[in-house]
């Protein structure tokens, strides 16, 4: 009997060594999550709501509570949030946009997650991923996803105008203006231009025209962060051939260079309008053009087009978690390892094929989640040509001067020379 | 109810009952009103961080007057209230004088058309206004019918302001009519009919009785336009997002881009606190110069 009882307690501890310590936790988790795609049932949670449900099933005890946030508020609504210190556990931020502050991570509002993955983990994401989560050294997040920035060409007004599209999607800068010439026309014959070839939009925090501005080889600020470098000569010559577009070779609609998002995609996108033949979208747009019902079009995708760089530039992204403070270090493990399991490879590839994000994981992207999606596929070649936005703690503030110029450049009130010079003399004191 | 000093413990535990109706409102203005108004003023005089704060003085202050933004964004709301607020009084008064002869059921019509703007979202005002000032929209499509090119309307650092002001202008003043008809209800008859009698037609009655008579609501609109114009957001905000460059920016929409945007929320309660400054300047002066004993 005294045998049995010591084989049991020692069963026990045995048992308690093994078992992770994570079950050693129990309580209620909170995430935020933002609208993915939809289901038969027209649910666009369906996804974040299955995996809590499977994530409750093996971690019993613990409860997890999902708060529901349109994406267009997600950022206001967590920084309302981090100010009165009233966080989720996880969200879905991008660290290197302007959601979460670098400021916040050096305040320790996010946590480090250096400790959760082993270096052969690691080893799974692609650099630019993780670079994308990482600050001074550590890890912040764990990405599972990426995306990058191309032009989407809608081939019926190719057709329509008996335009080739760009080989492969790639094209010089002579070779896009002769094409963006030939897609401007009038359409119903009363004089008026009715079709644009091309058209964008400049707004604080959007980079969709922004690969032009690098196409002549500039970057905004110098690789320490710590100079001003967009009022270089290849700075202005990619501006000029920006504005270009509208005020020399008018293949641009007057409303080229404002600040309405949703009007510039509704000229591309929606089937009443189609008044504009190319626009530089990010990758969530290429989901939008195949699989909406309201904005199926016919297209392909493009490179922009290649400047005196000799490469087709382009700003990508990374989306992915992050993890904010604990105070229960138990809890922080769980939160942890819930993160983990939201971004593993299945979900990455369910993500590529069903979101339009690329993996940000190479096992995820080994399985091929594009071989039935040619656009993605070569949306997925252009990763390699990707930047990302400098990673300086008053970007928000940087990039707003910069883009404030911008617009008086497209709208013809400033040369492109002048209104960079000028964004440069105001970014001045946000860079000491 | 008139209180004098040292005596309100008294009127309260005498009107007790009328204090407890009250109560609920007031400890919802103290916690969502009042309270944050305070923390205001407090943490403009620190650098706000999330775990500690930095006492800094005047320091935001100073940098919210010697700011590249501050004062581009005041001259921009000073244009708007400027020819808005005169504007909406002056629109509310005549709407109202015109409104107020019509029988009664008239009356009830326009009232109620006049004041439906009023309770519709600004959201949907600004984003009817932003299909018409499309380059294909409405408004360009008028001037192309009298051979005038369609103009950028809110592309443009010369038109982006005005079409903002344009469209405050045009959003009928509800609140406005609706006070000017009260108040132009319940000026004596006797008046006019002295006037009458004297020989004074339709406008020179309308000029020395109702127009003095009505001043004091004149008073009260001015200042309400004035605060309120102070702290035009919406519609900068869904129509222009401040552009193109800072054309259109304004106060509230500065202060709302320093809080949440760049996280700087000792900055921006600096700035919220100068916007209070302003306000209460031009309500004085208002008050100093509209303001009058009116008895009948």
């Amino acid at each position: 009997m005294k045998k049995t009882g010591l084989m049991l307690m020692g069963l026990a501890l045995i048992l308690t060594m093994l078992t992770p310590s994570v079950l050693a936790w129990e309580g209620k988790i909170t995430i935020w999550d933002a609208p993915r795609w939809r289901n038969e049932e027209g649910d666009q949670f369906h996804w974040i709501k299955s995996r809590i449900a499977k994530f409750e099933e093996l971690h019993p005890g613990v409860e997890i509570e999902l708060v529901e946030v349109p994406w267009a508020e997600l950022g206001e609504k967590l920084n309302i949030a981090i100010a009165g210190r009233d966080w989720p556990d996880i969200a879905p931020v991008d660290i290197s946009g302007g959601t979460v502050k670098l400021k916040h991570l050096e305040q320790g509002v996010i946590e480090s997650l250096d400790s959760y993955f082993t270096e052969e983990e690691l080893a799974d994401f692609f650099p630019a991923a993780l670079d994308a989560y990482s600050y001074n050294g550590h890890l912040y997040g764990i990405p599972t996803s990426m995306t990058v920035h191309s032009l989407m060409l809608n081939l019926d007004i190719f057709e329509e105008r008996g335009v080739e599209p760009p080989e492969n999607g790639r094209w010089t800068w002579d070779e896009f203006i002769e094409k963006m010439k030939k897609l401007t026309f009038d359409r119903d014959g009363d004089g008026e231009i009715d079709v644009y070839g091309f058209s964008t939009y400049i707004l604080k925090g959007y980079y969709e025209a922004w690969p032009f501005l690098m196409m002549d080889g500039a970057r905004p600020l110098s690789k320490d962060n710590q100079e001003y470098t967009f009022d270089s000569p290849e700075a202005i010559s990619a501006l000029e051939k920006l504005a270009s577009l509208k005020f020399e070779y008018k293949v641009s609609p007057m409303e080229m260079g404002g600040a309405d998002v949703g009007g510039t995609f509704q000229a591309f996108a929606n089937p009443e309008q189609r008044t504009v033949a190319v626009e530089p979208w990010a990758s969530w747009a290429i989901a939008t053009l195949r699989n909406s019902e309201k904005y199926k079009t016919n297209f392909m995708v493009a490179e922009y087009p290649i400047g005196e760089s000799g490469e087709p530039i382009t700003i990508g992204g990374s989306g992915g978690f992050v993890v904010f403070r604990q105070r229960d270090k138990g809890k922080a493990e769980v939160v942890g390892e819930f993160a983990k399991f939201l971004s593993d490879t299945e979900q990455q590839y369910i993500f590529a094929v069903e979101y339009g994000t690329f993996p940000a994981r190479k096992s995820a992207q080994e399985m091929d989640p594009f071989k039935d999606n040619p656009q993605m596929k070569r949306a997925a070649e252009m990763l390699k040509y990707a930047i990302t936005v400098p990673r300086h703690p008053n970007w928000p503030q940087i990039d707003e001067r910069i883009q404030a110029q911008l617009q008086l450049v497209l709208n013809g009130e400033k040369s492109a020379e002048e209104a960079l010079k000028d964004a440069g003399r105001q970014v001045e004191r946000f860079l000491k | 109810m008139v209180i004098k000093n040292g005596s309100l413990l008294k009127d309260i535990y005498k009107h007790k009952l009328d204090y407890f109706f009250i109560l609920p409102k007031f400890i919802l203005f103290i916690i969502f009103i009042a309270l944050p108004v305070v923390w205001a003023f407090f943490i403009a005089f620190q650098e706000y961080g999330i775990f500690e704060t930095i006492w800094v003085g005047l320091t935001n202050f100073r940098d919210v007057l010697t700011g590249d933004l501050f004062w581009i964004a005041l001259w921009n709301t000073f244009r708007y209230t400027l020819v808005v607020v005169p504007s909406q009084v002056i629109i509310a008064l005549i709407l109202a004088s015109l409104i107020n002869p019509l029988n009664r059921k008239a009356q009830i019509f326009f009232r109620g058309a006049y004041y439906l703007p009023t309770v519709t979202s600004v959201v949907v005002i600004s984003m009817i206004w932003r299909w018409m000032y499309n380059s294909k929209g409405l408004i360009n499509y008028l001037l192309s019918l009298l051979n005038i090119d369609a103009v950028n309307w809110l592309g443009s650092s010369t038109w982006a302001l005005p079409a903002i002001i344009l469209m405050s202008i045009l959003t009928p003043p509800g609140v406005g009519v609706i006070l000017y008809l009260a108040s132009m209800g319940s000026i004596p008859e006797s008046l006019y009919e002295a006037a009458r009698i004297d020989g004074a037609g339709p406008i020179t009655s309308w000029f020395k009785i109702t127009l003095p008579l009505v001043k004091p609501t004149t008073l009260y609109l001015a200042i309400l336009g004035t605060i309120g114009s102070f702290q035009v957001f919406a519609q900068v905000l869904l129509l222009t997002d401040g552009g193109p460059g800072y054309a259109t920016t304004t106060l509230v929409h500065l202060i709302y881009n320093s809080a949440f945007r760049d996280f700087e929320f000792g900055f921006a309660s600096a700035q919220a606190i100068v916007l209070f400054g302003i306000v209460l300047f031009f309500s004085f002066i208002q008050v100093k110069f509209l303001s009058s004993d009116v008895e009948y």
